[in-house]
């Protein structure tokens, strides 16, 4: 079967074993040279501001005047992006690794990937040009919208219940994920027709006029809310697909534990799957910060980009990021104004590798005592 | 959860799952709903852009009349709410006569909508679309000698003119590709001759007999003129070299917009923009980003594989490497506008001011390597993609059974041998999907790009037949920025959004794609690596 080949050379010779360690000589070289020029980026960053830093070329009033709305502005866009992605991508984690059938599942994992993939320029741009104007003439719509889809899950349930057998058997909690999209989407296009009767019925008619005289709230149409929906939209996939790891990797002899003692599939969940995988949950909401914080096309486009540090989730701002990308093709390297953008790039580069550096250890913790849960049973 | 009123045992029973569970599936189906919102937004606003849609010819209440496009409709902001007027948004072109494009109608005061067949629809060289009615066609120079026939006998008159249109328009178009041949392939190398050697008296001949025939080429163009006259009865008369593009829509079969649809969308895709991005098409961008992309690729891809393999197969498996392999995985997260800022300072401002310094001190001040290009921005997101690519090459590697290096070793491999022969083809699958991983991500990244060198709009593309072929340091468009500039930066922003919708739309479909064909390479991989380790 093996034909000895004639010119099979033997098999120790020396210059085959000198080729071997060469070769892996340039391996670990190339390897060592690439791992450091990945990791330089957060020493060159460092080299440059540092010793501005440390020589008082840079002021501490300088620093604070002009970097803290950038701040404030980056952290109020990652704070309504995750109010708006944490509730969802955990809902659908949840769903997807109690409820959902696996033929199901094994759709819906990839379509979400690609929701991930999608580009944020794509997505800033929808909603600094297409979503922001069209929540500024339906605003009361929009609110309605918010409050609808949450209520229309639950109505869902609601008459679910209350549908004979046969038709429950055809409509399983299982597949909901799929069967409920033209039931929200019914849902949505029937609030939308009423919020203008609501508005005139609440608000005379006009819900923008009434908040700034009755709440003195300024509306700007690029504003917190459209950067938390657009960033929310962005981040959502990548929570969802770690938090949906960290629920599916629970060893599944707790959960079927806790189902022979009598409790649901929501009580089990809540009482034993989600309690082990907690630090799995809390580092995927944290890595999804991560890049809510970084994310900079969304907040260009959708943000208005005006400076102003304000509480207000209807008022625009001004993330690093965004500042970042308007203005340092402009300063003059070596300026002042040249060293704060880098400062500010620093900060970012410093922020997330902590957060994503914090989130990898919590999870490793967590699958070494998944292994452990695991042999135990 | 709501009880009967039975009690008892039974009763505290949970009956199903309760409220919770519903939500939690409501959010998978919302985020569903809202993916599938925008994407068939996108699609078809997109898409939308290129149909030969009706024009309608709108009479108002005060006796006013104008041709257009109807656009949308929404209900006029009124008082009280209860009032459930409209208004509709027509596109009327003709910017030259009106100064504006786009008019906003209340729908009560529309006395009569009505589609004549005749009305004609022409795209223009300057000032955008004319709407309105083709009277004849004409030499140029000459008055019109027949204004009234083409008022009196309405539609045989119009249709003459119409048909002697088209033959003259595909005659102009012609024309005009022999004139774009001659600038673009004939005068650039004789010019390049002349600037080597200003005495060659025969290319200096060669360049006059061109440039005169280019001037005979435009003369034969402007040789005629269409007289055109809106719907409200204003004259307008153009040369025929200003006129692209033609189409009555309102006498078009479905067959013929089908037809006329499919034009459009070529077009988009293989011509240059025009009037500063607002009209035209993208060739120059797919070019850049593809360009781009190939260049990161020859880049991120030996090199990534090379830190992987050090890192699973040479490297001391201790802390240290461990370590390592978490920062590598986190520089994934961070943020790509920090991966610009790098660029931008280290290799446009750092190495690319230094190689002016040595190579191309005569040009300095201007810079040629010290300002953002191709090569900067390939390099740029070459690293931000490398992390993508070490984890997904690892990963693979990680998955090949030990057994399999252990045999190759045990039949007398060096550990080189064992790599090539053995470890390598295995990972192969894993590697490609952390390249097309990679690019997908390369493809849809803009923030760095607009620190390294993206342009909004670049005359020359970055390859061409003049030494040495490749202009690494030539700036490019992209499709990315080319979606936002346009979009943010343009000046008549409501007449640019079909064509944003329309790249954004094949920015989307590049990176769908791409990102698909890794997810099926890595189920491919997946089932078959599972067949393996049963072995």
């Amino acid at each position: 079967m093996i034909k000895p080949s004639s010119a099979a050379p033997s098999p120790r010779s020396p210059r085959r074993h000198l080729l071997d360690r060469l070769a892996t000589g340039l391996i670990a070289a190339g390897g060592i040279g690439v791992i450091l020029a990945v990791l330089a980026i957060g020493a060159f960053l460092a080299l440059e501001v540092v010793p501005a830093l440390l020589s008082g070329a840079l002021s501490q009033g300088q620093i604070t005047r002009s970097l803290s709305p950038l701040a404030w502005g980056t952290l109020k866009a990652a704070f309504w992006a995750m109010v708006f992605a944490v509730p969802m991508a955990l809902g659908a984690a949840i769903h997807s690794s109690v409820y959902m059938s696996p033929r199901l599942r094994s759709r819906i994992k990839p379509t979400l990937e690609l929701m991930e993939a999608l580009p944020g320029v794509v997505v800033g741009f929808v909603a600094g040009l297409v979503l922001a104007p069209w929540v500024e003439r339906h605003l009361a719509g929009a609110f309605v919208l918010l409050l609808v889809m949450p209520l229309g899950a639950l109505m869902a349930s609601g008459i679910w219940r209350r549908l004979s057998p046969a038709v429950r058997q055809g409509m399983p909690l299982a597949w909901a994920g799929l069967w409920l999209v033209p039931w929200l989407a019914m849902l949505g296009m029937g609030a939308l027709e009423l919020a203008p009767w609501l508005e005139a019925w609440l608000f005379g008619g006009d819900l923008r006029g009434w908040l700034d005289a009755e709440l003195g709230i300024d509306y700007a149409s690029r504003n917190a809310l459209i950067v938390g929906l657009a960033m929310g939209f962005a981040v959502m996939p990548s929570v969802y697909a770690l938090a949906e790891d960290a629920l599916s990797g629970v060893p599944s002899s707790l959960g079927e534990g806790a189902q022979a003692m009598g409790a649901t599939r929501w009580q089990t969940l809540w009482k034993v799957v989600l309690p082990a995988a907690a630090p799995g949950v809390f580092a995927a909401v944290m890595i999804g910060a991560g890049r809510a914080v970084g994310e900079t096309m969304i907040v260009l486009m959708a943000s208005g980009n005006a400076g102003v540090m304000s509480l207000s989730p209807l008022e625009g701002m001004r993330s690093m990021a965004a500042g970042i990308a308007i203005e340092l093709p402009e300063a003059v390297p070596g300026s002042d104004s040249y060293r704060l953008l880098i400062l500010a790039a620093l900060l970012l580069f410093l922020f997330t590798f902590l957060v994503n550096t914090l989130a990898e250890v919590v999870r490793s913790r967590l699958r070494r005592r998944y292994r452990r849960l695991g042999d135990l049973s | 959860m709501s009880l009967s009123a039975v009690t008892g045992f039974r009763a505290r029973l949970p009956r199903g799952e309760g409220p919770w569970a519903w939500l939690a599936a409501g959010s998978v189906a919302l985020s569903l709903l809202l993916l599938a919102g925008l994407l068939s937004l996108i699609a078809v606003r997109g898409l939308g852009h290129f149909w030969p849609s009706s024009v309608s010819l709108v009479e108002l209440d005060d006796g006013q009349v104008f041709a257009g496009r109807a656009v949308r409709e929404l209900p006029l902001p009124a008082a009280d709410g209860a009032i459930r007027a409209r208004e509709r948004l027509y596109f009327t072109g003709n910017r030259d006569l009106d100064g504006h494009v786009w008019r906003w109608v209340a729908v009560a005061r529309i006395t009569g909508s009505e589609r004549p067949r005749e009305l004609v629809v022409l795209e223009r060289g300057r000032h955008g679309d004319f709407i309105g009615r083709l009277v004849e066609v004409m030499p140029a120079g000459q008055r019109g000698t027949s204004v009234g026939d083409g008022d009196g006998d309405g539609g045989s008159g119009s249709k003459v003119a119409w048909a002697t249109l088209q033959a003259r328009l595909s005659a102009v178009d012609a024309l005009r590709a022999e004139r774009d041949e001659l600038q673009h392939r004939v005068i650039p190398p004789l010019v390049r001759r002349l600037g080597n050697d200003p005495a060659d008296s025969q290319a200096q001949r060669r360049l006059a007999e061109t440039n005169e025939r280019i001037r005979g080429l435009q003369q034969s163009m402007r040789a005629d003129a269409v007289v055109l006259e809106s719907v409200d009865g204003r004259r307008l008369v153009l040369t025929l070299d200003e006129v692209l593009r033609a189409w009555r829509p309102n006498a078009m079969s479905l067959p013929q917009k089908l037809g006329a649809w499919g034009r459009g969308v070529w077009r988009f895709l293989s011509e240059g923009p025009r009037a500063a991005n607002s009209a035209g098409g993208v060739w120059p961008a797919i070019f850049g980003t593809v360009l781009m992309v190939m260049l990161m690729s020859l880049l991120v891809a030996p090199f990534g594989v090379l830190a992987a393999v050090y890192l699973n197969e040479v490297a001391h498996q201790g802390r240290l490497t461990n370590w390592v392999r978490i920062a590598v995985r986190n520089l994934a997260g961070v943020p790509s506008i920090v991966y610009g800022v790098f660029g931008l300072g280290v290799f446009v401002y750092g190495i690319g001011g230094s190689l002016d310094e040595w190579f191309f001190s005569d040009e300095l001040p201007s810079p040629t390597f010290g300002t953002g290009g191709l090569l900067w921005a390939s390099l740029t997101l070459a690293l931000l993609t490398l992390p993508v690519v070490i984890v997904a090459t690892e990963e693979g590697l990680a998955r090949i059974p030990d057994h399999q290096r252990e045999g190759a070793l045990a039949l007398g491999a060096t550990r080189l041998e064992m790599l090539t022969r053995v470890v390598l083809p295995m990972a192969v699958p894993a590697m490609l999907t952390g390249m097309i991983l990679a690019v997908a991500r390369a493809a849809g990244e803009v923030a760095p790009l607009m620190l390294v060198g993206v342009a909004k709009l670049a005359p020359q593309v970055p390859v061409d037949g003049e030494f040495p072929f490749l202009h690494l340091e030539r700036k490019f468009m992209h499709l990315g920025y080319h979606v936002y500039d346009t979009a943010f930066h343009g000046d008549d922003i409501q007449a640019a959004m079909p064509l944003v919708y329309a790249t954004a739309l094949l920015l989307v479909l590049v990176v769908v794609v791409l990102n698909l064909t890794a997810i099926f390479l890595r189920h491919y991989y997946r089932a078959r690596h599972g067949a393996l380790s049963r072995h």
